[in-house]
């Protein structure tokens, strides 16, 4: 179903900044012939409709947010940013037509960027402030008071004011009320106060029926007047026994509340209490750009006023809310809510007399259509279930460019509706909408017609263009984004396909120790290297994730990550890129390793394509992150794993002893003082501290594991040749770390080292036979014996040559190397054994649990002593 | 250190520090003549851009690396922006938090610390700096006025625990450690700026004792709200001894009558109210005070008169002065809170209390009067003038009608009454069920619970005596069938209680009408009813029921009991 075309009759241009007006600040009103009109900037415009002509311009001293007209008053309001709201009266801007009559006439001559004004520009006088504030964000005029609202530090402030006229003094004691809505998300930037707030509060004034002090202004203003049951139910019976305006507040956040505006008093020690006095309606979670009410049921025929029956509140997403008052089976009033989902954003919107909402998006000016469409609307049906809301709304392209803002104007032909309008070019324009859409009827054509028609055709084509240069853009922008994809689609296949062999993208990670500052810290290297014939371009990132394994002691506590993402700024074929991140020891001292450091490319859908994909906002100048659409949700992406990497003990381990540069262990030392009376220990003097006092006093933890010797050799190979196999086998267990080649070059076959935190770890190899085992004969084996008077850091080291170990065996089983002939008889003793010792522990974990302090200890001297056992298997590898 | 010396040579050097404190102390002159200016607008404009020269200001300082030549000033100008902003907004922003932050960053880089720990955040900071400044006495005068800001930011945001360790830290030289705040900031004492130092808004020791005063009310409010009166009798006198303005001064001595009367000293409070009367322009809180004493009193003509008096003192709007550009005591009291003791509501609620008490205390003709007045004040009035009292939830506009029809049926006036209630049946008809039930369909479907608010129901009670009033007893029986048939409809157990009392007024009237049968029947149900409910439950009703219940509980319903009980069975 097509929507009323509307006629469109260009009457000005006004001069706007590059790019556009924003929304949210320009305002159009419309009283009689008369047109005020402000584009965010700091003039407000009279211009005259019928004489197509500019009649005043005022200068404010700041930039004008909000105007207000109270047309019984004839007196025109305007919020100036900062500076407070001024007060105009209509009788004088006439009186300044005569004089300026001769001006103005041929100012949208080319383009309609009219630069500067014909018409003089008027400074306004600073007298004719009304009320200096400058912390006011919007207001609305009653017939005797202005309601504002006010950004205080923390909360928004309404206030209520007997209303001051023009040429008034202003009057501070005119309050007369005030109250604080709920907190308010405070501007981001602390520089805030320099920066115009985006989003502006939106206020609406709803009235009761028979309100005895009708609202002294005019539709356009967003005064609106409900049905008595819709304001009972919204506002409740105090409301409609005091018949009392009431103030709707949308705020930035979403949050849509009323205030009862004769309810709204301050004493004089107390503001009114929220609780009491601030009702909230709704939360649309997206700052609310309109309210207003429309009518969704036909009225009888002799009724004049038009009382509202639904009340509806636009947010700048999209999200639409209507309310209206309905009855249940038992005939009871119960309100009807419902929200729809309309495309957005909305830069502003207005409602008619009838059901229709108009709407402008940055695509273009829509209107949706409230009334529960396809019932016919039968009277006798209509008393039981008044027609309900629509289920879902439609938006109709009116196929009107992109308005900044709009307003209905009174004075159409019965059912017409005529929008008055400033697009986004700064063109201010009237559409006439015809709700019967009827066929142009060829008519014959006058000439003074004609002349009307082509202008009409002109100002077609005017909007159209605009429509047309905003569309191009988007398309333009489409283009890039899907050039973009293609290429993230290129590099995917290309780093998916390859499962065997070198990728075609890698990422290879080391360790080493380095200083920085004053302390030893474990850095991994991540090299990134694009062998592959594409670039990675601006929207790759390189993500590095950091797995710490939990604590050792902390069983329940699961390990932390952290993740860095770098980005990966051009990488053409070939280029390389080296990240160092450091691993720890963090603020803490400790390094829990092993540390799993897993590296992958990420491409941000988010970033490149999602502006692309919905209709941009041209309004805005900056895009900012809030203004991403729905559409992608926060995370989403191409993610490529690329490479993993385990950090063990044994690349962590330093040897100092072995001279090895950048490896004099520190230790974390964190405090300087500590660095400094390190430094200052006598030689030969102990060490303090409670490591080294247990490193004194208590045996080192030990752990043994034998491996058989044939099995070491297999799998060391050739590389090792000419060396004990000792040596060879602490220098393979080293490979990762640096002192594997001192460890070459000196023919160690045992070393010590020095954990990070600063404890001693003694590793030895020896030679040994084995003897019961195999029916054949001895065995030679080598067994490898892990020392250090920390059981954490015996612990890590045994648990690191033990993952090695197990990869060893299982590369070698895959060989084919089969095991000699084994005594069962043995192998099944010390199973037998094990499992006595399993069972043990499981015993005395279980008595922990239950034991007090004292004996507790004793438990655990016991649990220790048969860890012990179980460490030192007489099992052997082979 | 050489690489902390801002670039260029040292007498340029001393040129520009000269340059800034010049615009320091200029745009302190501005602020002042702003102060003094008469005109809102200027006023505000001109207080506006000495806060922006401000903030300026303390950019290009900020812009170089911190010493200790510079410091005095740049902290001086911290606290004048600090003071302005807060004296604007008349609040105390977060950010100014911030700016109090990176100043103690900047006193400690100029002693080569950082990053002084920043996980004992605000706390640790001014420790540290603090600590460093002892080592450095130029820095003394401007960190106290500084801390002196902390102080008043930390008193609105209630976090006492840090105050008292940072008065602690302040006045650790000059006594032993109390605990308490008060006694703390007595004995502080922050050094006296010197004659040529940059120029303040207000200087530290005027802000001590602003925060004295305003600390020991907070303190003596609180403590009379928890009930520990002599404690906050003592802290009220110290509010009262020190720099106290004169619209603090009335709370101050309101408060005290408040602890007396409650003391059980009403002499003594009198004399407080007395004097609060006599101090100031706002007569509100003392005059209710002395209501509520003299209700205690039992000196009923002397509380309605303060409760007269106190709805004159309402009705005139006061011009709140210009507040100065200054911490004020005023700026670091509590929120007013409507529950407070001191709070006095607007005209209209005293108004209220005024009508209420009347028909309380069986003066039902001035009752009427002063509740038709309040309606008339309410529903006619141009200027908005009415405020819900904060507590109860639900609507109280409904009540207030009720209230003034049954004031008006116990005056007397029951024509009067009938219009009332017509009035409010009116104004709330699009309320009310669009199709109203059948007798005999709402019982038959007493499962739902239909929202039809309980004060329907009563308005048709109260014209039904109202027409009992009239002799109009036919009208009476319709209106109470119509109050008992809402009742019946809306019957959770907890309405019975009501629910009865009018069962039992229908009746009696159906009774007088000679209309047999359908009291038998009636009389049988509420038999079968009263079984189940346990009698005498304590009940607290509102106030225009308690009055409608006046009229009729004690001597119809035993009689009734009885009578039928003798002759029902017929």
């Amino acid at each position: 179903m097509a929507g009323p075309r509307p006629r469109v009759e260009y009457l000005a241009g006004f001069c706007c900044p590059l790019g556009g007006l924003a929304a949210g600040k320009p305002r159009v009103l419309c009283h009689g012939a008369e047109i005020f009109l402000s584009t965010g900037s700091e003039l407000v415009y009279v211009y005259d409709r019928e004489g197509r002509l500019l009649i005043a311009v005022y200068k404010f001293p700041g930039q004008v947010w909000h105007l207000e007209l109270l047309t019984l008053r004839r007196v025109l309001y305007v919020l100036c940013a900062r500076s407070g709201i001024y007060c105009l009266s209509l009788d004088q801007t006439t009186r300044s037509v005569t004089q300026d009559e001769d001006g103005g006439d041929d100012q949208d001559s080319e383009d309609g960027q009219v630069s500067e004004p014909p018409v003089p520009v008027i400074p306004v006088d600073p007298d004719s402030c009304v009320l200096p504030d400058t912390s006011l964000h919007a207001f609305t005029v009653l017939d005797d008071a202005l309601v504002t609202l006010a950004l205080g530090p923390t909360q928004w402030k309404m206030q209520l004011f007997e209303r001051p006229s023009p040429g008034e003094d202003p009057r501070p004691g005119g309050q007369i009320g005030e109250v604080e809505l709920s907190t308010c998300t405070p501007p981001a930037e602390s520089q805030g106060e320099s920066v115009a707030p985006r989003f502006l509060p939106v206020l609406c004034c709803a009235s009761p029926p028979g309100s005895r002090t009708p609202l002294g202004h005019s539709w356009s203003s967003g005064g609106v007047t409900l049905e008595g049951a819709l304001f009972g139910l919204l506002f409740g019976a105090d409301a409609a026994l005091l018949e009392s305006p009431v103030v709707l507040c949308g705020l930035p956040d979403g949050q849509l509340c009323c205030v009862i505006v004769k309810t709204l008093v301050t004493s004089t020690s107390a503001p009114g209490d929220p609780k009491a006095l601030v009702k909230i309606l709704h939360h649309l979670e997206e700052p609310v750009v309109f309210i207003g009410a429309l009518r969704t049921e036909p009225l009888a025929e002799d009724v004049e006023d038009v009382h509202c029956d639904c009340l509806v509140a636009l947010g700048h997403h999209g999200r639409t809310l209507a309310i209206k008052a309905s009855w249940d089976e038992a005939g009871h009033l119960v309100p009807e809510l419902r929200e729809y989902s309309i495309p957005g954003p909305v830069l502003c919107a207005a409602c008619d007399r009838s059901s229709r909402v108009y709407h402008s998006t940055s695509a273009g000016l829509r209107v949706v259509d409230l009334a529960q469409e396809g019932s016919p609307l039968d009277p006798m049906e209509h008393d039981g279930a008044p027609g309900s809301l629509p289920a879902l709304l439609y938006p109709d392209s009116l196929g009107v460019c992109s308005l900044a803002t709009l307003c209905v104007s009174s004075g159409e032909p019965e059912g017409g509706a005529e929008l008055l309008a400033l697009s986004a070019k700064g063109r201010l324009m009237i559409c006439h909408l015809d709700p019967h859409n009827e066929a142009p009827q060829p008519s014959r054509v006058t000439s003074a017609k004609a002349g009307q028609k082509i202008k009409q055709l002109l100002s077609g084509i005017g909007t159209v263009s605009e429509r047309v240069s905003s569309l191009k853009k988007a398309v333009d922008q489409r283009d890039k984004a899907l050039t973009c994809l293609n290429e993230v689609m290129n590099v995917s296949c290309a780093l998916l396909s390859s499962r065997e062999g070198p990728r075609p993208i890698s990422c290879t990670i080391s360790t080493a120790w380095s200083r920085l500052q004053l302390q030893d810290v474990l850095m991994a290297t991540c090299l990134l290297e694009n062998s592959s014939s594409f670039s990675l371009d601006r929207g790759w990132a390189l993500c590095v994730q950091v797995l710490r394994s939990s604590r050792a002691l902390d069983l329940d506590s699961a390990g932390s990550a952290i993740t860095y993402t770098i980005p990966v700024d051009q990488l053409g074929p070939g280029g390389r890129r080296e990240v160092t991140l450091p691993l720890g020891p963090g603020e803490d001292g400790a390094l829990d390793l092993p540390v799993t450091v897993s590296c992958a490319l990420f491409y941000s859908l988010r970033e490149v394509v999602g502006r692309a994909l919905a209709p941009r906002d041209p309004f805005k100048d900056p895009p900012s992150a809030e203004d991403t659409p729905v559409v992608l949700p926060e995370q989403d992406g191409v993610c490529l794993p690329l490479s993993e990497h385990t950090v063990d003990m044994l690349q962590g381990l330093r040897f100092p002893s072995l001279g090895v540069p950048h490896t004099e262990a520190l230790g974390p030392a964190k405090d300087p003082i500590h660095t400094f009376l390190g430094t200052c220990r006598m030689p030969g003097s102990q060490p303090a501290g409670p490591e080294s006092l247990r490193a004194k006093y208590l045996p080192p933890s030990v752990a043994t594991i034998k491996v058989s010797a044939e099995l070491l050799r297999a799998a060391l190979g050739d590389s090792h040749a000419g060396m004990s196999l000792g040596c060879a086998t602490l220098q393979w267990l080293l490979t990762e770390n640096p002192a594997a080649d001192i460890v070459k070059a000196q023919a160690l076959s045992s070393v010590q080292g020095v954990a990070p935190d600063g404890t001693d770890v003694h590793l030895i190899i020896r030679e040994v036979t084995v003897t019961d085992l195999c029916p054949a004969g001895p065995i030679q084996a080598t067994e490898i014996q892990v020392e250090s008077s920390s059981l954490a850091n015996m612990c890590r080291a045994h648990h690191a040559i033990v993952r090695r170990l197990q990869r060893l065996v299982v590369e070698q089983a895959a060989r084919g190397s089969s095991p000699p002939d084994l005594r069962l008889q043995y192998l099944h003793q010390m199973q037998a054994n094990h499992e006595t010792l399993l069972r043990e522990v499981q015993m005395l974990r279980d008595r922990l649990c239950t034991e007090d302090e004292a004996s507790s200890c004793a438990t655990a001297q016991r649990l220790l002593q048969v860890y012990r056992r179980l460490r030192s298997p007489s099992l052997l590898l082979l | 250190m050489a690489h902390k010396t801002p670039p260029g040579s040292s007498a340029s050097h001393v040129s520009c520090l000269d340059l800034w404190r010049e615009k320091n102390d200029q745009l302190v002159r501005q602020a002042k003549v702003a102060q003094d200016s008469s005109l809102p607008l200027r006023r505000q404009q001109l207080a506006q851009d000495a806060l922006e020269g401000l903030k300026g200001l303390l950019c290009s300082l900020r812009g170089l690396p911190a010493t200790v030549s510079v410091l005095p000033l740049e902290l001086t100008v911290i606290c004048n922006f600090i003071t302005l902003r807060a004296s604007l907004a008349q609040g105390f922003a977060e950010e100014l938090a911030q700016d109090i932050q990176q100043g103690l960053e900047r006193v400690l880089e100029t002693q080569g610390q950082p990053e002084a720990r920043p996980e004992h955040g605000l706390r640790g900071l001014w420790d540290s700096a603090l600590r460093a400044s002892s080592l450095l006495p130029e820095l003394l005068p401007a960190l106290h006025h500084l801390a002196g800001l902390q102080a008043a930011l930390w008193l609105t945001t209630n976090r006492l625990g840090d105050l008292t360790l940072l008065l602690q830290t302040l006045t650790v030289s000059q006594s032993r450690a109390s605990e308490d705040v008060l006694p703390l900031l007595k004995t502080w004492r922050p050094p006296v700026e010197e004659s040529d130092a940059p120029l303040t808004l207000q200087d530290a020791r005027g802000l001590r004792d602003v925060l004295l005063t305003a600390f020991a009310y907070r303190q003596g409010l609180q403590e009379l709200i928890t009930g520990s009166l002599p404690k906050a009798l003592s802290s009220l006198h110290e509010a009262a001894s020190g720099l106290c303005p004169r619209s603090l001064l009335v709370q101050v001595y309101t408060a005290l009558g408040t602890c007396l009367r409650k003391m059980g000293s009403p002499q003594r409070a009198l004399l407080y109210l007395v004097a609060a009367l006599k101090e100031g322009s706002t007569w509100g809180p003392p005059l209710l005070e002395a209501s509520r004493l003299y209700q205690q009193l039992g000196n009923i003509a002397a509380e309605i008169e303060s409760l007269e008096l106190l709805v004159e003192a309402l009705s005139i709007t006061r011009i709140p002065e210009a507040r100065q550009l200054l911490i004020e005591v005023e700026l670091l009291l509590p929120r007013p809170d409507p529950a407070s003791p001191l709070h006095c509501g607007t005209q209209s609620q005293a108004k209220c209390l005024l009508a209420s008490r009347c028909l309380q205390t069986g003066r039902a003709a001035d009752a009427a009067e002063h509740y038709l007045d309040l309606l008339a004040l309410l529903l006619h009035g141009s200027e908005p003038k009415f405020s819900p009292p904060p507590c109860p939830p639900g609507p109280c506009m409904p009540e207030l009608f009720l209230e003034a029809a049954a004031a008006l049926i116990q005056a007397g006036r029951a024509q009067d009454a009938l219009t009332v209630c017509e009035e409010l049946l009116n104004r709330t008809s699009f309320l009310l069920p669009k199709r109203p039930r059948l007798w005999e369909d709402a019982r038959r479907r007493t499962k739902e619970s239909p929202h039809c608010s309980p004060w329907v129901s009563a308005t048709h009670l109260l014209q039904g005596q109202a027409w009992v009033q009239l002799g109009a007893q036919k009208e009476a029986i319709s209106e109470y069938s119509r109050c008992l048939e809402l009742l019946f409809q809306a019957t959770p157990k907890d309405e019975e209680q009501g629910n009865q009392d009018a069962s039992y007024h229908l009746l009696h009237t159906l009774r007088r009408l000679d209309r047999r049968d359908e009291a038998t029947a009636l009389w049988r149900r509420l038999e079968a009813q009263t079984e189940l409910l346990p009698e005498n439950t304590a009940w607290s009703l509102p106030l225009y029921l308690e009055t409608c219940l006046g009229w009729i509980r004690p001597p119809d319903r035993e009689t009734l009991r009885e009578e039928f009980q003798t002759s029902g069975d017929l």
